[in-house]
């Protein structure tokens, strides 16, 4: 066991920080599959699939209000923010890799790994080699062999860490800007409430939403809330049927639900901007989605700093993001036979660091 | 969420209370009277397979793709529960009546309103404006001599507008709506904050505010007001002493997490793309948690019986399968107490229909909608027009006053959807552009900016006083695919309405002047709805606000129901809906409606508690 322990405040807001990182770093991979969809296809997919993409962004949001209680500064846009897919999870599991790719069976076994229930107790630090493709960045610069948290485990850190620190400093630790907190006001449909963190008790509320909400319970398939835990919201795509309550996992009774994996544009999986040399109205296209996605996390950077308001015009630019992403879809990607473009999630800085790379 | 149960269950359940009816009205009755307790009975004409997103998603599916996009272009032809549609309105020729659509038209004025025969009533279409009436609007006959009282006065309604409120979800600041004798308990705050203004409301805003119009002997100051609506905007932490508020999305037997808030899209009529509108199948939704609630969807309330003590014995149904298949099987249903929530029109005609024109022979008179007169322009600047919601901003000051003796009053709303409700914009700015004006591309692209991002329409929302005459009957010459009757509708505007109509056109002449836009508004005599009136033409269309054919009074000599809505003739009966409203004033009905329902199941649930011999359930 060699990782460090949250032991400071500062500790904390790096923990914090990983978690936004974290909780965004799964969007891309779901809004990827959403966009592929051809339009008005697969209602059902659809709505499973944005529900916990909605989620994870509600995740997103809480992470960014525990950052901000305990006086940390929330930071979407540092170089490496979006990790570059595909990558590996960070609870160390190298079976499998993260990736940007069309809706198929394989993109939802992979959500179905990213989402698998914890399989033991005492899974607390497992011990890997740090893989260049691991999504969660270090957590401690000063280790030369860094181990790694399952997903669960790494909240259930940040939670003891806390715990300690609450009892060191008491309500001192919360010591951010209230003004700073996103409330329902400017924060809305995310399958569970937002939390303005303020107090020991309020940031109990918000850790037990991004640490259990699509969590089956106690091994079950329904939450504490009575939601499908995302696992197996996942499984009724590939089963064809819903679960509904009462059902074993593996094993669902409910409606049949409609998937047709070939209404997808056939997009080229994990694009980045090597797949984008030629000049032309295409490469123009993926740099200024690229660039979009990055005002786009500026804009929440500068929202999560004291300017909750700003995440009103920042659902604006999701339908921006959403119609720029479904226009490169529809694109034959030159020299590749029946592919399709796809976007990059990046941003501003990485179209200038691409150029470099791509001469 | 199971919804359905069969009908061999229901025919041999004794249910406390029978509601005809899915829309607002009968969800409001039915989930106030389950949760107390009560064991409800739902029946409605129209489809609706299950309370899904999956069912709305194929109305929303069809709306997208229907070529005239009329307010039930959403929803399936169904012989067998027809509902009227505008499109089917002709220019009436003087003494034949039309029978093309649903509707009978008796003339002499032709009438576009229409209503929506499926799980979830007319909420499936509706705008979801969500006003208050002005305390005025309630004593029409002894403060300015025209229509009548209701025997219930504005702080009678007062509780349960705020009820109403809670229901439909309604956004609005109580700074914005204080005006001609509104008035809010102290501490009173709205569900939700008001919605943003939109930009072309602050254009119209910063030209029209302060102007003074005289109406009659009243001097009306315009002030451009953020409407109140039922549809989800910032929740409100100060709501209810404090609790806040958490909206209502979308309804559906999956997770969804959608709706929570109005995106803005301009297709509010017919259907919101999320649910962040208000509709009856959320009231329902609810109200299923009780297990007390049972719906049966394509039914038919065709015959209502009484017995020989005067009260409803029980009421016949016919259940149909298929809406392409006439093919339907019978059967009665009873209860201790039957609520009729069908609609003005259809709670009308199925009296009628059923031999029961009541004591006072007013079932089905004093018909009354809203009159509405379109007026159209072009802004000197581009105003962001056709960003939704359809309507967030309107006109309050032609509501009320001493004119209000000479002739109606009036309500403006300030339409984001630019000219879509009188030309058809922009499909058909588009057509005209490719076909006419010959452009493509580029260009085409920004005329039609240019175009539809100027376009200013202000409709006039104009009030009718009940006239006996203006009423729905049945004609045994009109039938529709199972047998049943279909409403005949005689109809004409008052001289009190059409003054207010010509009072309206030198109002919208006077703004367009203030604002510098240049008038395009046409009425054609050829279009269904012209009406000449001191030497002008007009088109006027209906508001789709029924109300009136089932009228409230003090005495069962000149009225239907009582103030609680209960029929003056069979006790254990109840016409709910705004066919009870003696007066519609200048405000949509349908919060007002909610209001009465609420009032409603209050009284019927301390009938029914009170009663020592009551069994709950069968």
């Amino acid at each position: 066991m060699t990782l460090r322990r949250i032991a400071t405040v500062t500790d904390l807001h790096q923990y914090l920080q990983v978690a936004l990182q974290l909780e965004h770093a799964t969007i891309p991979p779901y809004l990827t599959a959403l966009y592929s969809m051809h339009p008005s296809t697969n209602a059902d997919a659809n709505r499973v699939i944005r529900v916990v993409a909605v989620e994870e962004m509600l995740h997103l949001t809480l992470a960014a209000n525990l950052l901000n209680a305990v006086g940390g500064e929330p930071d979407l846009t540092v170089d490496g923010f979006v990790p570059v897919y595909p990558c590996h999870l960070p609870d160390g599991e190298d079976d499998f890799e993260v990736g940007t790719r069309a809706f198929s069976p394989e993109a939802i076994d992979s959500f179905l790994k990213i989402e698998r229930p914890a399989e033991g107790e005492n899974q607390r630090f497992v011990a890997r080699k740090r893989s260049h493709r691991a999504l969660l960045p270090r957590v401690d610069a000063h280790e030369d062999d860094l181990h790694f948290f399952s997903i669960g485990e790494f909240y259930a850190e940040i939670g003891d860490g806390l715990h300690r620190l609450y009892e060191q400093h008491g309500e001192a630790l919360f010591c951010g800007d209230t003004a700073r907190q996103v409330g329902p006001e400017y924060y809305y449909s995310g399958g569970g409430a937002i939390v303005k963190v303020t107090d020991a008790d309020s940031a109990a509320a918000a850790m037990r939403v991004i640490s259990e909400q699509g969590e089956g319970l106690g091994g079950g398939i329904f939450d504490e809330e009575g939601e499908l835990a995302h696992y197996y919201r996942f499984q009724q795509l590939l089963l064809g049927r819903y679960y509904q309550p009462g059902d074993d996992a593996g094993n669902p009774t409910g409606p049949t639900l409609d998937v047709d994996w070939d209404a997808v544009y056939p997009i080229v999986a994990d694009a980045d901007f090597h797949h984008y040399t030629e000049p032309g109205e295409l490469r123009d296209a993926v740099l200024a989605y690229s660039a979009s996605y990055g005002d786009f996390l500026a804009r929440l950077t500068e929202a999560f700093r004291g300017h909750p308001e700003l995440l009103l015009p920042a659902v604006a630019d999701m339908f921006r993001i959403k119609e720029l992403a479904s226009q490169i879809m529809r694109n034959p990607m030159p020299g590749r036979d029946g592919m399709n473009a796809a976007p990059i999630f990046r941003g501003l800085a990485s179209v200038g660091l691409s150029s470099v790379k791509v001469a | 969420m199971s919804v359905e149960i069969d009908h061999a269950t229901a025919v041999s359940t004794l249910y406390d209370v029978l509601v005809v009816g899915s829309g607002v009205s009968g969800a409001i009755v039915a989930r106030s009277l389950a949760e107390r307790g009560l064991h409800v009975l739902v029946v409605e004409a129209g489809p609706g397979e299950e309370l899904s997103l999956a069912d709305y998603d194929t109305y929303l599916t069809r709306f997208y793709g229907a070529v005239a996009k009329d307010n039930n272009s959403a929803y399936e032809v169904n012989p067998n529960a027809p509902m009227p549609r505008s499109p089917d309105v002709r220019r009436l020729q003087a003494g034949h009546p039309d029978s093309t659509g649903y509707l009978i038209q008796n003339g002499p004025y032709e009438m576009d309103s229409t209503y929506t025969r499926v799980l979830g009533g007319t909420t499936m279409h509706w705008e979801g404006k969500a006003m208050r009436m002005l305390p005025e609007d309630f004593e029409m006959r002894s403060r300015f001599g025209q229509g009548r009282d209701w025997p219930i006065g504005y702080d009678d309604l007062e509780p349960h507008y705020r009820q109403a409120e809670r229901e439909l979800g309604v956004s609005a600041d109580v700074a914005d709506q204080t005006f001609y004798g509104i008035t809010f308990p102290p501490g009173y705050e709205f569900p939700m904050h008001g919605l943003p203004p939109s930009y072309l409301d602050t254009i119209i805003a910063r030209d029209l505010d302060g102007t003074v119009i005289q109406l009659e002997d009243t001097a009306c100051t315009v002030s451009v007001r953020p409407t109140a609506q039922a549809r989800n905007g910032m929740p409100n932490p100060a709501y209810d002493g404090g609790k806040g508020y958490v909206p209502v999305g979308a309804v559906s037997t999956h997770q969804v997490d959608q709706g929570d808030r109005c995106q803005g899209n301009i297709n509010c009529v017919p259907l919101c793309p999320v649910q962040a509108k208000y509709n009856a199948r959320k009231t329902l939704s609810i109200g299923l948690r009780t297990g007390r609630i049972d719906i049966l969807t394509q039914t038919i309330a065709s015959r209502v019986h009484v017995g020989e003590d005067g009260q409803i014995s029980h009421i016949d149904y016919q259940a149909y399968g298929s809406t392409s298949s006439p093919d339907h099987v019978t059967g009665s249903l009873r209860a201790t107490k039957y609520v009729l929530a069908a609609n003005p029109v259809e709670n009308a005609r199925l009296l009628l229909a059923s031999g029961l024109p009541g004591s006072s022979g007013l079932v089905g008179r004093n018909l009354m909608d809203h009159a509405y007169l379109l007026t159209w322009a072009t802004l000197p600047e581009i105003a962001g027009t056709m960003r939704g919601s359809q309507c967030t901003s309107g006109i309050e000051d032609f509501r009320s006053g001493g004119f209000r003796s000479r002739h109606a009053a009036m309500r403006v709303s300030i339409h984001n959807d630019g000219w879509s409700w009188p030309t058809g914009s922009p499909y058909t700015d588009l057509l005209e552009l490719v076909d006419d004006g010959n452009v493509y591309g580029e260009t085409l692209r920004r005329r039609v900016v240019d175009r539809i991002s100027r376009q200013l329409m202000l409709s006039f929302m104009i009030e009718l006083t009940p006239e006996p005459s203006n009423r729905i009957t049945v004609d045994g010459r009109y039938t529709d695919a199972l047998g049943n009757l279909r409403p005949v509708l005689s109809y004409s505007l008052p001289e009190y309405t059409m003054d207010a109509v010509s009072a309206s056109r030198r109002v919208s002449r006077r703004l367009f002047q203030r604002l510098g836009a240049e008038d395009q508004t046409k009425y054609d005599p050829l279009d269904p709805g012209f009406v000449a009136h001191q030497g002008e033409g007009y088109v006027i269309r209906g508001g789709n606000h029924w109300s009136g054919t089932h009228i409230m009074g003090s005495s069962s000599r000149d009225s239907v129901v009582d103030d609680h809505q209960r029929s003056w003739d069979h006790e254990n009966l109840y016409l709910v809906g705004s066919g009870s409203m003696p007066s519609i004033g200048t405000s949509n009905t349908t919060l007002t409606l909610a209001a009465l329902s609420f009032r409603t199941a209050d009284h019927i649930a301390s009938e029914l508690t009170t009663r020592p011999s009551l069994t709950v359930g069968a």
